[in-house]
């Protein structure tokens, strides 16, 4: 420390470090009320004349429930909203219930719609149960298969696994 | 002066609560109707929060403990009110909170209670820059002239810390009416 003062050139005015601690407190205290030179004092605001001393009277009479604010349509959107569902739901079901023809009969069914629901959903019958409703000379193979088999598929199949072609007890015209 | 104690105990009394209610508005409503118009602009908004604010004091004064002063609660209970009001008014009209501050500052050029100039409108605009605790220790402090210990109370925020969010508002403003428009 003594050498590091022996080498040092500077000097300070004397007393300084005996007042420094006042310095920086006052100086702090000043920050605590620094006002800007850049920032306005006053912000510019006004009200209106004698407003002050309408106040007390104005919240009085809102918690007596008299002059009661008047209260944007928006703050009961919501319940608008509702209403307007409610409203809506009956004119349909009014308008409905005009409209609609009266209940629909199996006849009324066109049969490319029963036929399309009978294709696009699995009834889940049997073949035995299908067998005792369908007429075995209406049926053909394709009906009850999934997957169309070609004819050469077919022939070929029948090339490697009949031996003899009468076995098939065919009549002579199918055969041709 | 009016003792906080008595004005409270008298706020809770029945018989006393009327009188006692307005002294309470008579005394704070100036200081109080200052800190919420600095924070929604507009003076008829102002003037709908201040009532909002006297209203809920009223109907809360019994669940007030006198643990903090009586002028803090009320100033807490204001600020509440007063961001309430502005998040409620920006969900109506279905914008940020950031862009209805830089809507209301827009719009004092053209309030009738607005008599700023150039200047004061621009420090509008810089403040509606700062997030929201910056905004507010900057006005209570620069403008409302409160203690950074009275702010610590109303906004639950360390005295350090205060003290840098102003040192950072003053700064952010200053360059804000000092930079080019």
């Amino acid at each position: 420390m003594k050498k590091e003062n022996q080498k040092n050139t500077f000097k300070t005015p004397e007393g300084y470090f005996d007042s420094f601690n006042e310095r920086l407190m006052a100086r702090l205290a000043d920050e605590e009320e620094v006002k800007s030179d850049i920032i306005p004092l006053n912000d510019g605001f006004v009200v209106p004349e004698h407003y002050f001393e309408t106040v007390y009277d104005s919240v009085k009479n809102r918690l007596q429930g008299k002059g009661a604010k008047v209260i944007a349509l928006g703050t009961y959107r919501t319940v608008y909203y509702a209403a307007a569902a409610v409203i809506a739901l009956l004119v349909l079901t009014v308008a409905w219930n005009w409209s609609s023809e009266p209940q629909l009969r199996f006849e009324d069914l066109a049969s490319t719609d029963i036929t399309s629901y009978l294709e696009s959903n699995d009834l889940g019958l049997s073949s035995y149960e299908i067998a005792e409703v369908v007429d075995l000379e209406e049926i053909n193979l394709s009906d009850i298969m999934e997957t169309q088999l070609e004819e050469e598929v077919i022939l070929d199949y029948l090339n490697e696994n009949v031996e003899e072609i009468e076995e098939l007890n065919l009549e002579y015209d199918e055969i041709e | 002066m009016i003792v906080e104690e008595t004005l409270v105990a008298e706020l809770k009394d029945k018989q006393t609560q009327a009188k006692a209610f307005e002294v309470l508005v008579n005394t704070y409503k100036e200081r109080l109707y200052w800190h919420i118009r600095r924070i929604v602009l507009s003076h008829d908004d102002a003037d709908d929060v201040l009532q909002n604010t006297f209203i809920k004091v009223f109907k809360n004064i019994e669940s007030f403990k006198g643990e903090s002063k009586l002028y803090s609660w009320m100033y807490r209970i204001a600020t509440n009110e007063s961001l309430t009001f502005l998040s409620q008014k920006s969900k109506k009209l279905g914008v940020t909170n950031e862009a209805l501050k830089e809507t209301l500052a827009e719009n004092l050029e053209s309030d009738v209670y607005f008599e700023g100039d150039a200047i004061q409108l621009k420090l509008q605009k810089a403040l509606a820059t700062l997030p929201e605790k910056q905004k507010l220790v900057f006005t209570m402090k620069y403008f409302q002239e409160m203690k950074y210990e009275e702010i610590s109370e109303i906004l639950e925020t360390s005295v350090g810390g205060l003290k840098a969010s102003y040192h950072l508002a003053v700064k952010k403003i200053e360059s804000y009416l000092t930079g080019a428009d």
